[in-house]
């Protein structure tokens, strides 16, 4: 009895510093995860932000460009006609009348004589306007003694600066309060004098709307300031052209550090910078806006951009303690419980069952509710995992994302609690990084790297990442050593997998992805080794030709799940089973294929056969009852396109053929031109500057300039020795 | 696709009928060689027939546009429908040119 006691009492205190060493590894590990994964997340979010932002200024300032490169052209490709007509100055408002009917960016132009030029009028300047909401043309004349537009800045900076010229943005008072601004260029007579200068006006209204609706986060907002530090836009209205920026900041109580990215932007310059004013942090982007010397600037609020993953951040942290606490529970109960339980044997189980509560906290994570989305009836999968008597690290997770199934399978080399962790860890890697992250290359780069950075145990993951487009059937994969999936079409065999190495081996691996298509009523069936490497009692292994038996019958996914395991375990018989087995299997059933229907049309390197082309095109416009202008405009483009290739892909005198097809689907057209000709990237090819006079016009490019501006998008491929030219057009 | 040409003193009327693909304008571009060589007057384009226009046809009436100017000429461009007048507009066209309705 006496002796009993004390071996209780040794054992007792044996599995308590045991269950400590336990819960501190645990917490060390989770800890260790946890901060990895923080780092990484911070760093993505914090270039996905900058991405965000320089993206969006971009893209506004090439609109903005847009629109002042138009008004540049339009005043510079009539100086000829404003030559001709200093001759008989009453006609140069003709001139400027012509300048506003023809550029719809064009509020206003004068032609504003140097004083004295014409000895009839000393100042001549006659104007001419679209007023706000009215139709038709204004005239008047600037040439006022009250206005006296010889000392305005839009007549003096050109003459002076010997070149075009654009003004201060301002509020022009007498069109109804409207921001505008003024280019004007020097102009000389045929005899080289200086005659005086000839202008346009663009209403900036639109610069409003277009910066102001810059939304990169729910509450950044944007400004844009002129090259004297002027507001021009800003969301409290009242600055607007009122203040500067040099103002405004010399009234804060901190004028240091906005005063720093004030003189960089209107010194032109570009970059971003981080500002903490009175407790609040802002990250501010700007970038110029060439040829304006305005600047624009992005500012970003610190929360709006970290919020989330400091929440998140949060979360996680509790939900560890909570893992912890329940590890701490189950082994004091499990301590308890063992003063029953002297006999070694039985000891022995108790550590394994504890084990096995310990994954089953691990495997709760795992989605295991079937069918996962019954609401979706293009989709059927089934998983499961049936572990070993000893805990390993087997793992599977999916979900879906923007129409998009993310899905992986993985095994952790090695077997026990350490193996568990590392797969929990794995598990939560996956979610976290492929929550912003489409591509199954740059999932399996990050969650490599943050594993091997911290991977002091040498513990390795064989792992599949794919990213089925439920839309499309279009997959997006990526293998890590794992064994290769097997695709279930018409054939049943692996997938083609690179050999790329295992996660967690080596920091920096560049993984290699791989994509394919699954048509309807395809399935894909990913295991790990514990189905094929199963051992029944004389050590023989389940192999691959008894797995592709199983598979070869058509069942819906939780039979063939069901019958996989069933041949296991009549295979296996009363050997023990040495390894985790896993399956995911998913088939692909996408409702009717996407509403589309072909047309196709084969022409020769004639250019000839054009009007058989006009004669497709028209066909198609009438089927899908395209206005007019758009079935025109399609004609063009189509035969800009066609014309190309059988001027260009052939050598001349040989026949060739070039191939239009047309897809026709509810909301666009799409036309694939291809042929066998030389290969020729037409996207490449220089395209015709549109804002140049007559005089400096190239014959060229202008084909497919055209194609550019009348199709949504146009692509080049070469396929087969073919060149593929895809080009879509929105209806 | 049609094409005439209508000569008196310094004053040329070339009107254009139909649709100036690719293919016609070869004929096109033959058919205004006499216009091109002598463009010292006034080139009147009448459009108000033109159905379609390419950027072959674009250019023949670029070229026209630079003979004018290289010999003092002056050429109009009349009666475009919308259609061919957005065409224009796109390609910067309709600044090159005096415009007439």
């Amino acid at each position: 009895m006496k002796l009993k006691d004390t071996v209780n009492k040794v054992f007792l205190k044996q599995s308590a510093r045991a269950g400590l060493l336990l819960v501190i590894v645990a917490a060390l590990t989770l800890e260790a995860t946890g901060i990895v994964q923080y780092y990484f997340s911070q760093k993505g979010i914090k270039e996905e932000a900058t991405r965000r932002a320089e993206s969006q200024l971009e893209a506004t300032k090439l609109k903005i460009i847009n629109i002042i490169d138009q008004a540049e052209a339009a005043v510079r490709n009539s100086v000829w006609l404003a030559q001709w007509a200093l001759e008989v100055p009453d006609s140069l408002y003709a001139v400027s009348r012509r300048i506003v009917e023809n550029n719809p960016v064009i509020v206003g132009s004068t032609v504003a004589l140097v004083p004295g030029y014409d000895k009839k009028h000393p100042l001549f300047s006659p104007y001419c306007f679209q007023a706000p909401g009215e139709t038709g043309i204004h005239v008047s004349s600037l040439a006022t003694e009250e206005y006296n537009y010889p000392e305005q800045e839009w007549f003096t900076k050109p003459l002076e600066l010997q070149a075009g010229y654009w003004s201060e943005p301002y509020i022009d008072v007498g069109g109804g309060d409207i921001l505008m601004t003024t280019y004007s260029i020097p102009l000389r007579d045929r005899y080289g004098r200086i005659a005086g200068v000839l202008t346009a006006d663009i209403s900036l209204d639109w610069l409003t709307d277009l910066v102001g609706n810059v939304q990169v986060y729910p509450n950044a907002y944007s400004m844009m300031i002129s090259r004297s530090g002027r507001i021009m836009v800003c969301p409290a209205e009242s600055l607007v052209m009122r203040r500067t920026a040099q103002e405004v900041i010399a009234d804060m109580d901190d004028t240091a550090a906005f005063a720093g990215v004030n003189r960089s932007m209107i010194a032109g310059e570009r970059g971003n910078a981080t500002i903490r004013y009175n407790k609040d942090v802002t990250h501010i982007f700007y970038a110029p806006v060439e040829k304006t010397g305005w600047s624009m600037s992005i500012m970003v609020p610190d929360s709006e951009i970290y919020g989330n993953i400091r929440r998140m951040g949060l979360m996680v942290k509790l939900l560890q303690l909570l893992g912890l606490l329940m590890l701490i529970l189950i082994l004091r109960a499990l301590m308890m419980n063992q003063l029953k339980f002297i006999d070694l044997n039985e000891r022995k189980e108790r550590i394994e069952s504890e084990l096995h509560i310990a994954s089953g906290i691990q495997m709760s994570m795992i989605p295991k509710i079937f069918p996962p989305f019954p609401e979706r009836k293009d989709l059927d999968m089934s998983a499961t995992i049936v572990p070993a008597k000893e805990v390993g690290g087997d793992l599977y997770d999916f979900y879906i994302r923007d129409e998009k199934l993310f899905f992986c399978i993985g095994d952790v080399s090695g077997k026990g609690v350490p193996a568990s962790l590392v797969m929990a860890v794995t598990r939560s890697l996956f979610r976290t990084v492929s929550a912003h992250e489409s591509s199954p290359q740059r999932i399996l780069t990050t969650m490599n790297d943050s594993m091997a950075e911290v991977n002091e145990s040498n513990m390795f993951v064989t792992f599949f990442v794919g990213i089925l487009d439920l839309a499309n059937g279009h997959m997006r994969y990526c293998n890590a050593g794992h064994n290769a999936p097997i695709m279930l079409t018409d054939a049943k065999r692996p997938l083609p997998v690179e050999a790329n190495l295992p996660l967690g081996v080596l920091k920096g691996f560049n993984f290699k992805e791989q994509e394919t298509d699954m048509n309807y009523d395809d399935a894909i069936f990913l295991y790990t080794d514990g189905l094929t490497e199963a051992e029944n009692l004389h050590h023989e292994l389940f192999g691959e030709d008894r797995m592709y038996n199983v598979l070869s019958a058509r069942r819906p996914s939780d039979g063939q799940m069901t019958a996989m395991k069933e041949a296991v375990r009549e295979f296996v018989g009363d050997a023990p089973q040495s390894d985790d087995l896993t399956m995911l299997f998913i088939h692909y059933l996408p409702e009717a294929e996407p509403e589309e229907t072909e047309r196709h049309l084969i022409l020769h390197n004639d250019i000839q056969q054009i009007p058989q082309l006009a004669e497709f095109v028209e066909t198609i416009a009438d089927e899908k009852k395209l206005d007019q202008a758009t079935a025109l405009n399609l004609n063009l483009a189509l035969e800009e396109a066609v014309t190309n290739v059988i001027m260009y892909a052939y050598p001349e005198g040989s026949d060739g053929l070039v191939d239009i097809e047309a897809i026709i689907r509810k909301d666009s057209l799409e036309f694939i031109i291809s042929d066998n000709g030389v290969p020729f990237d037409p996207t490449k090819a220089p395209e015709a500057d549109v804002t140049l006079g007559a005089e400096e016009r190239r014959i060229g490019g202008l084909g497919i300039f055209l194609v550019r501006k009348i199709m949504d998008s146009v692509s080049y491929a070469r396929n087969d020795g073919k060149n593929i030219l895809s080009m879509t057009k929105k209806i | 696709m049609e094409v005439t040409i209508n000569r008196q003193d310094d004053k040329t009327i070339v009107v254009f009928a139909g649709r100036l693909d690719t293919p016609s304008s070869q004929e096109v571009s033959n058919a205004l060689e006499p216009v091109v060589a002598d463009a010292k007057g006034t080139i009147i384009l009448d459009c108000k027939d033109l159905e379609y226009i390419s950027s072959s046809g674009l250019r023949i009436f670029l070229t026209v546009r630079k003979a004018a100017a290289a010999q003092g000429g002056s050429v109009i461009v009349k009666g475009m429908k919308d259609a061919i007048r957005n065409i224009f507009m796109m390609t910067g066209f309709l600044n090159l040119f005096q415009i007439e309705a």
